[in-house]
């Protein structure tokens, strides 16, 4: 205890700055914890968060009660890890492209315009997608007409959803990831490249050798970050895209718009927060499971 | 190095403790007075010696209605502002829910505990369901007090629909209706096809399918189609829903309100989802209609439409607004009652305006309730807007006529708001169904066949059930609702999977709750 307050008083100037970080996060990210606890209450306006009833695990019961909560977990993983990996190869090449081009007015024309999909709400999206792929006036089957091909019911299947939806989540977040890995390899000093030029490494061989094994703490720390999140799903993506056509359910149903649509008619406090907490363990479990391993393997790109 | 690092995590530890609980703290600070607001109201500024409420202390109101504001509403508020301010020392913050997702929103005001003074309630917004759950005050004993005009003008038997065990939650609108659904319908394209006059299910097909066969560009029920499909089954089978919005569990028909089943397991329904399919292949509705969020009714102003559902007074206004836009289209009005020959009328609840337990002032927002019902020029005020600007006294000195500066300026729009919560027949100066003259005899029909609703005051909170009842209704949007709109390859496949991913979901538990439930509600009041 002696020691915290002589490192105290040593360094005030340091943690008087940290402070307003500290408290943020105690506000907006631990004092609302307490809230846990109405996923094991039974609300009641009368008793608030902690006069209602204490009823166990019950709240948790509607998720396993329908038995689709593995179905529901598994679409949730595979979707993120679509988006994860999909997104992040894809961001990390075109960041090498942009960085290797030679004109600077092409290149930032270009990061621009692939930076703008970022902004589009996903209510625009939603918008998109539905006159996108309409029976009646759709642009794509209006394209099929105009080639005298019949036209395709995409509400009616399940199977092209997947890759709209994945699609579509690339789409919106490429700019943003290829901006982070241009920054990176903006950073990786130009001596190297010199030095292999020298060597006489052509193009393809200083990427591989060079920038993509530079990138790699990026690229994993990302991954780590986004796997945090891997149960949450895209709610605004899904939720716009599909909406509540049950026709699709099957294929593109995830943990939050099941939770969304199962108490929207039937609101509850208790059951959302015990769905909220369900989603929050699992993904807390992972990302400590995914850091133990990579700080076995290299211990130096671990997160902690 | 190391030893330093792990005094700093040290520390933090202990700083997060700390602010964790300091604010745990806060909180229970903050609960500990929430009660006294309710405490207060009998004992507090009760009865000056003149016997009138004590206005001394300046209050701002916060009340909520659902819907969206008209632009207007903030110049409407700030006059009504000016007034209260002068009469009551008060002032009132009114805010709206918007339509889009109002339910959850609803529902979130409630639960969080925001400080509102007012806000609209109904029937068809859960309010027995919120009453018995404790989300609003008991107002018995403020009315007399606070509200005393209301509370002696008000009929007895509305009073009796709003108390939930034993207690007013809510001061009910005086405006009776008779709210069956029901669906406008192009009938000049009917007398143009020659086609029949639509009196039953038969001649609606056929009328569908007259329209859609000779106008190819046209989808009947052009958008979302839900809303059709499924108040005309329920309307066609004569199920009643029990309690508000119960689902798949319905009472077979009025005359036997206690044979209670989930509908998805008859005959009725296997016969229905198949003629369904026959509809959706003909191209009654689009393939993407689940997904559409269009709806039917504008694509009938756009001229690729034909069919929009709406409740009666709903499709008069409807009709009439369309009349303005579009005053070549001739619409005509099917209403469902015509299957079943009753009508119920609506209970006094349907619209009214209760006030969250979470309430700051409920005596001043009871006593502002009091002025905007029963003094007209509160009333006209918040409910059509500024005269003059909003609207003019026809010559009658009694209804209203869209003001002079309304010609020819397409930027006017009548104001409209959800004021559905003070509505009160006498003051009212609009008639029902916005002054379409079709509904006069349309009125007298209902009345002519109408019966007592014996089902909406059952009260049902599904709490002994509610993870079933949110399975089931997962199960219902997903395989469901597919089914009813025909939109599934193979039907009986189809049903096969929804009844029985209904009974995993545990629908015999839901159907035997509402049964228990409803045998009370009826044991109760006598009804067999």
């Amino acid at each position: 205890m002696r020691h915290f307050w002589l490192e105290l008083r040593k360094n005030k100037v340091l943690f008087l700055m940290i402070l307003p970080t500290l408290l943020f996060f105690a506000v907006f990210a631990y004092f609302p914890m307490v809230g846990v606890y109405y996923a094991f209450t039974s609300y009641s306006f009368e008793g608030g968060l902690f006069g209602s009833e204490f009823i166990g695990l019950k709240n948790f019961e509607f998720l396993f009660e329908s038995g689709v909560l593995w179905n529901l977990t598994k679409n949730t993983i595979l979707y993120n890890l679509a988006f994860i990996f999909i997104g992040n190869i894809l961001q990390l090449i075109c960041a090498i492209f942009l960085s290797e081009l030679p004109g600077k007015w092409f290149k930032k024309t270009t990061q621009s315009v692939m930076f703008l999909p970022f902004f589009v709400s996903f209510v625009l999206v939603g918008a998109f997608v539905f006159n996108l792929f309409s029976v009646n006036n759709g642009v794509v089957n209006t394209m099929l007409e105009q080639l005298g091909l019949p036209p395709y019911d995409f509400y009616l299947h399940t199977a092209p959803w997947k890759y709209i939806i994945v699609f579509f989540q690339v789409w919106k977040g490429l700019g943003y990831g290829t901006v982070i890995y241009l920054a990176a390899i903006m950073s990786i000093s130009d001596e190297y490249h010199e030095a292999a030029k020298i060597d006489g490494a052509n193009i393809f061989q200083r990427v591989r050798y060079i920038v993509l094994p530079m990138l790699v703490p990026t690229f994993i720390l990302l991954i780590l970050l986004a796997l945090g999140g891997i149960l949450k799903g895209q709610f605004d993506l899904f939720y716009q895209i599909i909406g509540n056509n049950g026709m699709l359910f099957e294929s593109t149903d995830i943990i939050d718009t099941y939770v969304y649509r199962s108490l929207a008619v039937n609101f509850d406090i208790g059951m959302g927060t015990a769905a909220g907490l369900y989603q929050s363990v699992f993904g807390f479990i992972l990302v400590v499971t995914v850091n133990a391993i990579i700080r076995k393997t290299r211990e130096d790109y671990a997160l902690f | 190095m190391y030893n330093k690092r792990t005094k700093v995590s040290y520390f933090l530890t202990a700083l997060l403790l700390l602010a964790v609980f300091l604010s745990a703290c806060t909180n229970k600070a903050n609960e500990g007075s929430n009660p006294k607001g309710e405490a207060s109201p009998s004992s507090g500024n009760a009865g000056g010696p003149s016997g009138k409420p004590d206005t001394s202390k300046k209050v701002e109101l916060v009340w909520y209605l659902l819907g969206d504001p008209h632009p207007d509403t903030e110049k409407v508020v700030a006059e009504w502002n000016k007034m209260l301010e002068k009469e009551l020392n008060t002032t009132v913050k009114l805010n709206f829910t918007s339509w889009n997702d109002w339910q959850t929103k609803y529902n979130l005001l409630l639960t969080s505990g925001e400080k509102i003074d007012m806000i609209f309630a109904s029937t068809w917004a859960d309010y027995y369901k919120f009453a018995s759950q404790g989300a609003f005050m008991p107002l018995d004993e403020l009315l007399p007090v606070y509200a005393p005009e209301t509370w002696s003008k008000v009929p007895k038997q509305d009073w009796v629909e709003a108390t939930v065990k034993g207690k007013i939650y809510a001061v009910p609108a005086t405006y009776p209706e008779y709210t069956p659904d029901g669906l406008v319908y192009r009938e000049d394209w009917r007398k143009e096809l020659g086609l029949p006059e639509i009196t039953d299910l038969d001649s609606l097909e056929a009328y569908l399918d007259g329209v859609k066969k000779a106008k190819p560009d046209v989808t009947p029920i052009n958008g979302k189609a839900w809303n059709e499909a499924y108040t005309l089954f329920k309307a066609y089978h004569g199920y009643e829903q029990i309690g508000g919005d119960s689902g798949v569990v319905v009472a077979r028909s009025y005359d036997t309100p206690r044979d209670i089943i989930a509908y998805p397991f008859t005959d009725e329904f296997e016969a229905w989802v198949k003629r369904m399919k026959t509809w959706a292949d003909k191209g009654f509705w689009t393939s993407d209609s689940l997904s559409s969020q269009k709806e039917a009714g504008d694509a009938i102003r756009t001229g690729n439409g034909a069919v929009y559902w709406r409740n009666a007074p709903g499709a008069g206004g409807f009709i009439v607004g369309l009349k303005e836009t579009n005053p070549e289209i001739e619409m005509g009005y099917f209403p469902f009652t015509r299957f079943h020959h009753y009508a119920m009328p609506t209970l006094s609840v349907n619209n009214a305006m209760a006030i969250p337990k979470s309430a700051a002032n409920p005596e001043r927002s009871l006593m502002v309730l009091d002025k905007l019902r029963n003094d007209p020029k509160h009333y006209d005020l918040m409910t059509y807007g500024i005269e003059g600007t909003h609207y003019s006294i026809a010559e009658d000195g009694k209804s209203i006529v869209p003001p002079a500066s309304a010609k020819n300026n397409k930027d006017w729009k009548k104001y409209d708001i959800a004021s559905w919560g003070w509505r009160i027949e006498s003051n009212s100066r609009e008639k029902q169904a916005s002054g379409w003259e079709g509904f006069d005899k349309l009125l007298e029909e209902f009345k002519s066949i109408s019966k007592p609703n014996i089902f909406a005051p059952v009260l049902l909170d599904y709490k002994p059930v509610k993870s079933q009842q949110a399975a089931v209704n997962q199960v219902f949007q997903q395989y469901g609702q597919p089914l009813m709109m025909g939109l599934v390859p193979d039907v009986d496949k189809a049903l096969e999977v929804f009844r029985k991913q209904l009974k995993a979901a545990g629908v015999d538990d839901i159907v035997e709750y509402v049964k228990t439930e409803a045998n009370k509600h009826f044991d109760e009041k006598g009804i067999n």
